[in-house]
């Protein structure tokens, strides 16, 4: 919901004999905007959307279509707007209604476990992974059946699992393949002459994005008129005659066939895009204002037929269009990207979702002040010359690194062999101590002020560092579980792994629900400390039970996963002490461990 | 930075600055000393624009007594508007040093179709109409009529820009089009007659080669230009084509029809006008007694393009008493269009010198030479008199007259052909009247005349020694300017053979061989997988690379290339290849990747920069020969031989290398910027043909890379790449400074600059 937003042509009263100012009435989550297309207006107007109630007048009533909001806040001062016709009206209608509820949701859901409101099928997609995922059965098992998580705490970490439904939501839209789709091929079952065209909504999405003639054909006679099949056979029909490169054919089958000629003709709707497109494009690029000053070849003037540009068949021919434009056409809509967020199997939807989507450009199109803006700002930026200037500063991003093993690794590599590299070759023994003895002379002049870092931990830090990781990396390898746990026995490498995933999760669900806010948090944090003390301690066990030749190993891998439990643990510790200094005590019971 | 140059104090608008371009700023400087012509090669990638713009404009400021004039001519408009661009930032800087004292006004001019801001003349489709649409609602008596009859629609424009009269002026500033046509809707007056006003008051103006080289035009544009001009033609390699192109004119079939039916209208009209203002053809009679001094009488709005025949005299001279009626005016030129349709009916190809042409006029149309000469401003000045606005419909006849004209007028350096047929398309009757003109000396002879200094300057403009030879000039400083480089960004190789071995060439015998298509296309599938963001190829004709699309559409190689990078094609439809374009940098900013296919000696080739990362890689594929056969090349190769002994296959050698030259030249632009460039052709690795390229290209061209296959050519390519891909030291190592500082040209200036960079 949030950012979406309703915009209609309307006129604002601020009461019912008001005439009226015309505008736009635009709805956002949170705030209503009244802007008068008369810009000297000072009918203005911006409310919170909180609290309205709205009156409306019935479709069918011959009053003409208002919609009275009143807003509490202002102590029941009412708006009326009058739109141009009742579904503009029904539409905000329902915005304002769905903006009410959408306030109230979070609410809600603290209270309620949203169980019952699951649809079917979701519950269906998180049986199937339950079942398909045996590790994650056990934990769902472990956890929620235990009442340590609700349903949905468990399955809100996995959006990305629940599939498809997800998916839409993310942010990121998929983009379109480079390959042309509008090149295939028909399989044919090889003794008669009948072909066969697959058509999946992929490819339909760009037939349409590429030639809105046949968008707009679609809309215009699917299914008043025709029936899919019987339109695509027409279209694929064209196609063909395309191919065919007849263009005789072709004109002949246009002239008898109107619903094919659509087909064939040209693409007006393209062209209007065209002629829009081309005001806007960089001015460094646009090779058609030659045109306007080349004189030389007004109307047979220069030279024609030098055999510096050779001659194609003329293009004008209007059954004609050639492999290159089409070529031309694809690339542009694949950059253009997936511009509609409709999946549906619908042709229909889509074709319309796609034709709004365009006028909505269009419209964009004529507040060109921006682009034009823009434009200008990116010519003289491009203008400069840039090793001659003084190198500009961008902002730079922080590299994020995926697995931190890899990359540390790496590095070790470089600490260990650059320095050692460079003393060899640069500096010999008596230099390095020469160095050393400085620095100790410069300490001991001016002390060491203020130590960042306390040697102990220092210190610690330094050993278990090497420790760790040249074991590690001696014994265990690069894939510790793989060399390592085999030669535990299995039952403990089981106990292991499965620890390893709890930890995974438990943690994960402490972590966020920091800072309390409401008490439902509380007790969560409490159920989730409890858990953590519980695997906390199996971890203990564990350790002791193993044989001692490798308790050592099952030791460092278990060291982690406590240290990750330890924090958890002083957090809390923390958190507590801090709000039962806060609260003196008094609400919550204390000593909750 | 701020340097001295001799006597003159640079104004220069970067930190830094490459010593090519101190260099070419000294020349410069000495050209503009002796007051002549130059000639100055420099690589693309080193700044020419700005260094010219910098060391004008501050040659200017340092003479305040006798300000120059710098008239910018630029191949495109958006090459106008990228010259305005540095302009811009050089204006800001010389301003921000020395106050108001440095403000100029600098305009870019082009066709009204560019700068006008009349939605209802916009809405015209192509330059024509739109300046009829114009002439409709500006012509003097359109306007006297309006005040009669409200009705006639006026542009509101032209209107407030006529009421402001002397107070119409554009404030100093750097003016793009863009910011002019802003400037006229602001304060509604019209940009284009404002900006060809302000034409004589500017210090700088940018516009097209043919506001200068084209008569049709030049005489109305440039005409007020003053002698302390510096002229400078940009990007000029070609500059000897768009001469004779100036002077060259057609007639078909098509044109004659349309002349005849204008002939019809011009009659209706002289009727008309007989009978109810006798008066008036009467006044146009008596003034061309006197002579066709007559441009000077009539008001700004109402000229248009002027004589093409350049002699003034001609101003001068009477009209010949045979055509000074209307009627008897009509009458010769429905003789002429007779003529011509008997000599368009022709089965076989004729070629005819001017003169031959003109006495057999003589004698069967009984057309004599010095009626001829006059033709065009016969015609101008009846259209005037009969008051025509809708000047696009009247072209056919435009055309006609101008044949005659130019006929009548010069002897040598044209001839005629008439072709019944093009000759790759036997089967398609269009005969063909041509009077094509060879001698580019031309058009550009009052250029050179009439201007103090005249720079011709270009990325490629071998061999040098050429160019004065062709447009018979002069120069007092003619140079070619290595490129210093800080390490080899750029990466010519040539391709012979592909993977398999099998040798590729565009030749005529090979160019459909499917073994050279494919091998074609397996370099490029290969390539676009290893080069990042966009890379560009260019083919011989739009012919060969709509053929080679296809095969590779069909044999599935299209389609592998599709999965690395998006493809644009550069089509014959202008509006659709600007759009591609624009596309195509799109999605190089994006990080998609995109492959440009574009055709050598077309608009894209011509004009549009592939820097960055819009071009990583060029692919030539074959040699841009011209199509020898064509009768026109065949009889210009002969006047060249006649006339400056350049043998015919080593002018078309070098016409086609320089071609190529173009075509790779574009990737790089300044030394920050790396790109590689791949000749596909085994001709290419012949010295012959390889001799020809530019001196840069052939000084970063390997011999190992002079004979390369497919395989051989990606290894090449990573290589290159990885290295590209490493931190530099900027201003250059080992004592060879490629980029100086301020101090660095102190010092220079100290010790002399002979012991420089290179």
């Amino acid at each position: 919901m949030a950012g979406e937003q309703v915009e209609k042509r309307v006129k604002y009263k601020s009461s019912v004999k008001d005439p009226g100012t015309p505008g736009f009435l635009r709805i956002k989550e949170g705030m209503l905007l009244f802007v008068p297309n008369d810009p000297k207006s000072d009918s203005k107007l911006k409310v919170q959307t909180q609290n309205i109630t709205q009156k409306f007048t019935k479709e069918g009533s011959n009053k003409p279509p208002w919609l009275n909001l009143t807003i509490k806040q202002l102590l029941g001062r009412s708006h009326i707007f009058e739109f141009e016709n009742y579904p503009d009206m029904h539409a905000c209608r329902d915005f304002i209604t769905a903006l009410g509820k959408s306030d109230e949701e979070p609410k809600k859901a603290a209270v309620l476990t949203s169980t019952e409101q699951l649809s079917i099928k979701e519950l269906e997609i998180r049986f199937k992974l339950l079942r398909e995922n045996s590790e994650l059965q056990r934990l769902h098992k472990q956890f929620v059946e235990s009442k340590v998580l609700t349903e949905d705490e468990f399955w809100a970490t996995r959006k990305k699992l629940l599939g498809k439904d997800s998916i839409r939501k993310s942010k990121q839209q998929l983009g379109l393949k480079s390959m042309m789709v509008s090149g295939i091929k028909p399989s044919t079952d090889g003794r008669t002459n009948r072909v066969t065209f697959n058509l999946t909504p992929e490819i339909i999405f760009q037939i349409f994005a590429e030639k809105p003639a046949v968008r707009q054909a679609f809309i215009n006679y699917v299914p008043s008129k025709m029936t899919e099949k019987d339109f695509w056979t027409k279209y694929f029909r064209a196609e063909y005659l395309y191919s065919t490169k007849n263009t005789a054919v072709a004109a002949a089958e246009a002239a008898e066939d109107e619903e094919l000629a659509v087909f064939l003709k040209p693409d007006e709707i393209l062209a209007r895009e065209t002629r829009q497109k081309i005001r806007r494009v960089d001015p460094t690029l646009d090779m058609e204002a030659d045109e306007g000053d080349d004189y030389s070849h007004l109307m047979d003037h220069g030279i024609q037929r030098d055999g510096t540009m050779d001659v194609v068949e003329p293009q004008n021919d209007q059954f004609k269009r050639s492999l290159l434009q089409d070529l031309n056409r694809h690339a542009a809509v694949v950059l253009e990207g997936r511009s509609i967020d409709v999946d549906s199997e619908d042709t229909r939807i889509v074709a319309e979702a796609l034709t709004r989507v365009k006028q909505v450009s269009k419209g964009d199109g004529e507040t060109t002040k921006d682009a034009n803006q823009e434009r200008l700002e990116r010519m003289s930026r491009v203008a400069g010359m840039e090793d001659l200037q003084a190198p500009q500063n961008f902002p730079l991003a922080p590299l994020s690194i995926k697995d931190p093993r890899d990359y540390f690794e790496s590095q070790q590599g470089n600490v260990v062999n650059v320095p050692g590299v460079a003393k060899g070759l640069k500096r010999n023994v008596h230099e390095a101590y020469g160095l050393l003895k400085e620095s100790i002379v410069e300490i001991r002049a001016t002390g060491l002020s203020d130590p960042l870092i306390k040697p102990e931990v220092s210190f610690e830090v330094f050993s278990s560092l090497t420790r760790t990781i040249s074991t590690a990396k001696n014994i265990i390898g690069k894939n510790p579980r793989e060399c390592f746990l085999d030669r535990l026995p299995k039952s403990t490498k089981d106990e292991v792994l499965h620890h390893w995933t709890s930890i995974q999760e438990l943690p994960r669900h402490f972590w966020s629900s920091y800072p309390i806010t409401t008490p439902y948090l509380h007790t969560k944090v409490g159920k989730l400390k409890d858990a953590m003390s519980n695997t906390y301690s199996k971890l203990d066990a564990m350790k002791e039970s193993v044989q001692s030749d490798l308790r050592h190993q099952v030791s460092l891998l278990v060291r982690p996963m406590q240290q990750a439990l330890d924090a958890a643990f002083q957090h809390y510790e923390a958190d507590l002490q801090r709000r039962t200094a806060k609260s003196s005590g008094g609400e919550r019971p204390n000593g909750y461990v | 930075m701020i340097f001295k140059i001799e006597d003159v104090t640079v104004y220069f608008p970067y930190d830094n600055i490459y010593p090519e371009q101190y260099e070419y700023m000294v020349e410069l400087k000495r050209t503009l000393d002796a007051k002549g012509h130059c000639l100055l090669e420099m690589p693309t990638g080193t700044g020419k624009t700005i260094a010219l713009l910098s060391l004008i404009t501050s040659y200017r400021l340092s003479r305040p007594d006798s300000p120059i004039k710098l008239v910018y001519c630029t191949r495109t408009v958006h090459e106008m508007e990228k010259t305005l661009a540095e302009l811009k930032v050089l204006h800001d800087y010389q301003v921000l040093h020395l106050g108001t004292q440095a403000k100029i006004l600098a305009i870019g001019l082009s066709s009204r179709k560019n700068l006008c801001v009349n939605t209802k003349v916009l809405a015209a489709e192509n330059r024509d109409s739109v300046d009829a649409a114009c002439r409709k609602r500006t012509a003097s008596w359109v306007r006297a009529l309006s005040t009669e009859n409200p009705n006639i629609e006026l542009c509101d424009y032209f209107e407030n820009y006529e009421k402001a009269a002397e107070n119409a002026l554009l404030p100093p500033g750097v003016y793009t089009l863009e910011d002019l046509r802003a400037f006229g809707k602001n304060r509604g007056w019209c940009p284009y007659f404002l900006a060809r006003h302000m034409v004589q008051f500017a210090n700088v103006i940018v516009y097209s080669y043919q506001y200068l080289l084209d008569p049709k035009v030049a005489g109305i544009i440039s005409k007020e230009l003053q002698k302390e001009s510096v002229v400078v033609f940009d990007e000029a390699h070609n500059i000897d084509n768009v001469c004779i192109e100036a002077l060259s004119v057609s007639v078909r079939r098509v044109t004659l029809e349309g002349a005849n039916r204008n002939l019809n209208k011009i009659r209706e009209e002289i009727d008309r006008s007989k009978a109810t203002d006798a008066g008036r053809l009467r006044a146009e009679y008596n003034r061309l007694v006197e002579g066709l001094a007559l441009r000077g009488d009539l008001s700004g709005g109402d000229q248009w393009l002027a004589n093409p025949a350049l002699p003034h005299d001609i101003l001068k001279e009477a009209v010949p008493g045979n055509i000074r009626r209307a009627e008897h005016f009509v009458h010769v030129l429905r003789r002429l269009l007779q003529y011509l349709g008997v000599r368009l009916d022709t089965e076989n190809v004729e070629k005819e010198s001017p003169v031959s042409f003109v006495s057999s006029l003589n004698s069967q149309a009984g057309i004599e030479q010095k009626t001829l000469k006059f033709c065009y401003d016969r015609l101008q000045s009846l259209m005037l008199t009969l008051e025509i606005t809708d000047t696009d419909e009247f072209l056919p006849i435009q055309t006609v007259c101008d044949f005659a004209t130019l006929v009548g007028t010069y002897a040598r350096g044209f001839s005629i052909i008439i072709e019944p047929y093009d000759e790759r398309m036997p089967h398609i009757p269009d005969p063909i009247l041509q009077l094509s003109c060879h001698d580019a000396s031309l058009a550009i002879k009052p250029v050179f005349d009439r201007f103090q200094s005249v720079v011709i300057t270009s990325g490629t403009l071998s061999p040098i020694d050429l160019y004065p030879r062709l447009l018979s000039f002069t120069p007092v400083v003619s140079r070619s300017f290595k490129m210093s480089m800080t390490r080899d960004c750029i990466c010519p190789m040539v391709l012979t053979r592909g993977s398999d071995q099998l040798p590729v060439s565009t030749k005529f015998d090979m160019r459909s061989d499917p073994g050279v298509v494919r091998n074609y296309g397996k370099l490029l599938v290969e390539m676009v997988s290893i080069v990042p963001d966009g890379v560009v190829c260019f083919f011989v004709s739009y012919s060969y690379m709509d053929g080679i699309i296809a095969t590779w559409n069909e044999t599935g190689i299209l389609k592998e290339i599709m999965q690395q990078k998006l493809v644009f094609i550069e089509t014959q439809d202008v509006v659709e290849t600007t759009l591609a374009l624009d596309n195509y940098r799109r999605a190089c900013d994006c990080g998609r990747g995109a492959v440009f296919f574009s055709v050598a000696r077309g608009k894209v080739a011509e004009g549009i920069d592939f820097d960055r990362h819009y071009g990583r890689l060029v692919v030539m594929y074959g040699v841009p020969f011209q199509y020898t056969l064509s009768k026109i090349l065949l009889a210009r190769l002969e006047y060249l031989r006649d006339t400056f002994q350049i043998k015919e296959g080593d002018f078309l050698t070098f016409d086609a290398l320089r071609q190529a030259a173009q075509c790779v030249g574009r990737v790089i632009r300044s030394k920050a910027d790396y790109g590689m460039m791949i000749f596909a052709d085994k001709r290419y690795s012949r010295h012959d043909k390889r001799s020809k390229l530019p001196g840069w290209i052939l000084s970063h061209l390997r011999d190992a890379h002079l004979n390369l296959s497919t395989d051989m050519a990606i290894h090449i390519a990573r290589e290159f790449l990885r290295k590209m891909a490493q931190p530099y030291d900027k201003t250059g190592t080992m004592g060879r400074k490629t980029l100086l500082t301020q101090e660095d040209l102190e010092k220079m200036a100290e010790t002399g600059v002979q012991d420089m960079a290179y």
